[in-house]
């Protein structure tokens, strides 16, 4: 089985505007910024060559949720010791609200799942597509990675001694994946392996994603993909198999082609 | 499709035990009860797991002294009796996977820490805040089960347990693993108490699903885990029942409200039917997601509508007994529908008085003896996320 990735975006490389993305100026203001730039890019990568109806399921990644909405909530609830708490963050904190709300902005009623597990939530999404793909009802889905850094966060994984393999990273990346090749496809994910902890990196591969160009974060391999896919689209790579094992556990490997 | 189900481990506020878990619906015995896990100013009924997290880890054997998130205790102790009742004890030697699901992951640790932090950040002890993610207590459970297979970690709020089911039955059906255990866990904690109340949707009484007097849900905690064996199984133990059917839609109406139509239940409902190749008639027993909130309820009520109807079966919520266990919910009830299908048995409501439609009355009496083919069971959470689930005999 071959999966068509036929567009791709990131939040570091948007080109329409927020307001353009997302109308709704209250639903914006309600938004933390991993929740506005998920959404945003998820939105993006849906576009005007894909409507809401013509998406079959939507399928996001995150290892560490809505942060900055969580602390919020945590942060209003001991400060006034439980009482008139604003339920917007609360609301907003749950894993997949940038999935829900991209369902919600387009209307659109199909399958809707999140994945939160750390350094594999991305391919855990990517796995769920794959089988969607098989079972043959499926045209196309987006399937896309978020998370952002908050400074409590930092602060936290600072004295865990987080940063002194890299520094930190950030992002949103969204992929339309189809089971026919678009027109402006980009490469071809023909293969997505787990791998146990003790089988990782035996395995020959041509990325080995070590957090340097994408910073440390869960999420980091939807910017390797992301950026593994630009190559492929222009030649300068054929095949391209990426290695991802974040915190030296949950090792897998994915393999693309060029198209 | 068609996935037997060889085992099941639970714990809710009914018990740690599926014996006490039936024997308190048979009495129709709540577990709901005030909160005694922290201090709060909020005096609701909620459903505790009647062990504090040392008493679980000396049942689970583990160091009291280690910190462990409350939702990876939970989770242990669940998956651990399902893998036992499935009659897998060599883990290692099988592809096994474990599917899990939680919204609260490690924050019931979390929120102890952040006061202490808040007020000087170098302060808070980091062994408290090292099991945030969601996927601390999956790991945390694989570890304790001996599980070296595929494992991932699903977060969809209260339908979370429900996915994590559907994804292990797709990945056993494509034979990419020989048994899955697939579940949720979640802890009551501070958090998602003041988030509910903050929403207002915490009764100060007992949940009345369905009843024209309901005014909001109760809160619960727990895990459940159920075991599904792939294509090849040819093993002794006979299973609770097959997964036959499943679906999850988007009700894509608002981010916490449901729509009065029930448009994503009622495709969600229709889409297990559909995999499960039956007609609505079909359906014995209906597990309703039944959180007791004037919206779920109502919309939930429009869908059961849509889906079955004049004709809906005989339907009630578990919620009353175990409060609304968010991302364990759709595990427990799993876990709950199968056992009816087991031992043909339909479970009651508790608190319905005031009938709102003739049509929609859910049971309230305990029921044996009565034949049971196929029990569906829904679960719904913010984001209009909808979830079926259809077992079979």
């Amino acid at each position: 089985m071959r999966y068509y990735i036929n567009k791709a975006v990131s939040a570091a490389e948007l080109t329409r505007s927020l307001p353009d993305l997302i109308p709704d100026a209250a639903m914006r203001r309600r938004m933390s910024k991993m929740v506005r730039m998920g959404v945003a890019t998820g939105m993006e990568c849906l576009g005007k060559e894909y409507p809401a109806d013509s998406v079959d399921a939507i399928i996001t990644a995150t290892g560490l949720g809505c942060l900055e909405d969580s602390e919020k909530f945590l942060r209003n609830l001991t400060e006034n010791d439980e009482r008139l708490l604003n339920p917007t963050p609360f609301i907003q904190s749950t894993f997949n609200t940038v999935g829900a709300q991209i369902g919600l902005l387009c209307r659109n009623h199909c399958y809707n799942m999140t994945y939160a597990h750390r350094g594999r939530s991305f391919e855990s999404a990517l796995l769920d597509a794959m089988l969607l793909f098989d079972g043959d009802m499926y045209r196309n889905i987006l399937v896309g990675a978020v998370d952002y850094t908050i400074p409590a966060q930092l602060e936290i994984m600072q004295r865990m001694g987080f940063w002194r393999k890299g520094d930190p990273g950030e992002g949103a990346f969204f992929f339309l994946i189809s089971d026919q090749p678009g027109e402006n496809c980009l490469g071809v994910l023909t293969d997505l392996q787990f791998l146990s902890n003790d089988e990782q990196s035996e395995r020959e591969v041509s990325i080995y994603n070590d957090y340097e160009q994408s910073g440390i974060f869960p999420t980091a391999s939807a910017a390797v993909l992301f950026d593994a896919l630009q190559q492929l689209k222009d030649g300068r790579m054929k095949e391209v198999r990426i290695s991802n094992s974040y915190r030296n556990e949950l090792p897998s490997i994915m393999t693309l082609e060029c198209i | 499709m068609r996935i037997p189900v060889i085992g099941v481990g639970i714990a809710s506020a009914l018990g740690i035990n599926v014996e006490d878990n039936l024997q308190a619906i048979a009495k129709k015995r709540s577990g709901l009860g005030p909160v005694t896990l922290f201090q709060t100013h909020h005096d609701v009924p909620v459903g505790e797991v009647k062990f504090c997290n040392k008493e679980l880890k000396e049942i689970l054997g583990l160091n009291v002294n280690n910190s462990y998130s409350r939702t990876a205790l939970l989770g242990m102790l669940a998956a651990s009796r399902a893998l036992s009742d499935a009659g897998i004890t060599s883990a290692s030697t099988l592809r096994i996977g474990l599917i899990s699901a939680t919204s609260v992951g490690g924050m019931d640790l979390t929120e102890d820490f952040y006061p202490e932090f808040l007020q000087d950040p170098r302060k808070g002890r980091l062994r408290m805040v090292k099991s945030h993610d969601c996927a601390d207590s999956t790991l945390q459970i694989a570890e304790y089960c001996n599980i070296k297979g595929f494992t991932t970690t699903i977060s969809t709020a209260c339908s979370s347990a429900a996915n994590a089911i559907m994804l292990a039955a797709r990945m056993l059906e494509k034979g990419m693993l020989d048994y899955v255990i697939a579940g949720g866990t979640d802890a009551l904690c501070k958090f998602t108490l003041n988030g509910f109340h903050s929403l207002m949707i915490l009764d100060q009484a007992h949940c009345r699903p369905f009843d024209a007097s309901r005014a909001g849900l109760n809160l619960g905690e727990g895990a459940a885990y159920i075991v599904m064996a792939g294509k090849e199984y040819g093993g002794e133990a006979t299973p609770y029942g097959y997964l036959s059917g499943f679906s999850n839609a988007n009700d894509a109406y608002h981010q916490t409200a449901t729509s009065s139509t029930g448009e994503g239940a009622t495709r969600s409902m229709l889409g297990a039917l559909k995999m499960a190749g039956i007609e609505p008639g079909k359906i014995d027993y209906v597990n309703v997601h039944g959180t007791g909130t004037p919206n779920n309820d109502a919309s939930e009520g429009a869908a059961l509508l849509n889906v079955f109807g004049d004709r809906i079966p005989p339907f009630s919520s578990t919620k009353a007994f175990t409060g609304h266990t968010l991302a364990a919910a759709g595990g427990i009830e799993a876990v709950y529908s199968l056992l009816a299908l087991r031992d043909n048995m339909i479970f009651p409501g508790l608190n319905f008085r005031v009938c709102e439609d003739e049509r929609l009355k859910p049971q309230t009496d305990f029921q044996t003896g009565v034949s049971l083919k196929h029990v569906m069971s829904n679960s719904f959470g913010f984001g209009g996320n909808s979830s079926t689930l259809i077992f079979s005999r």
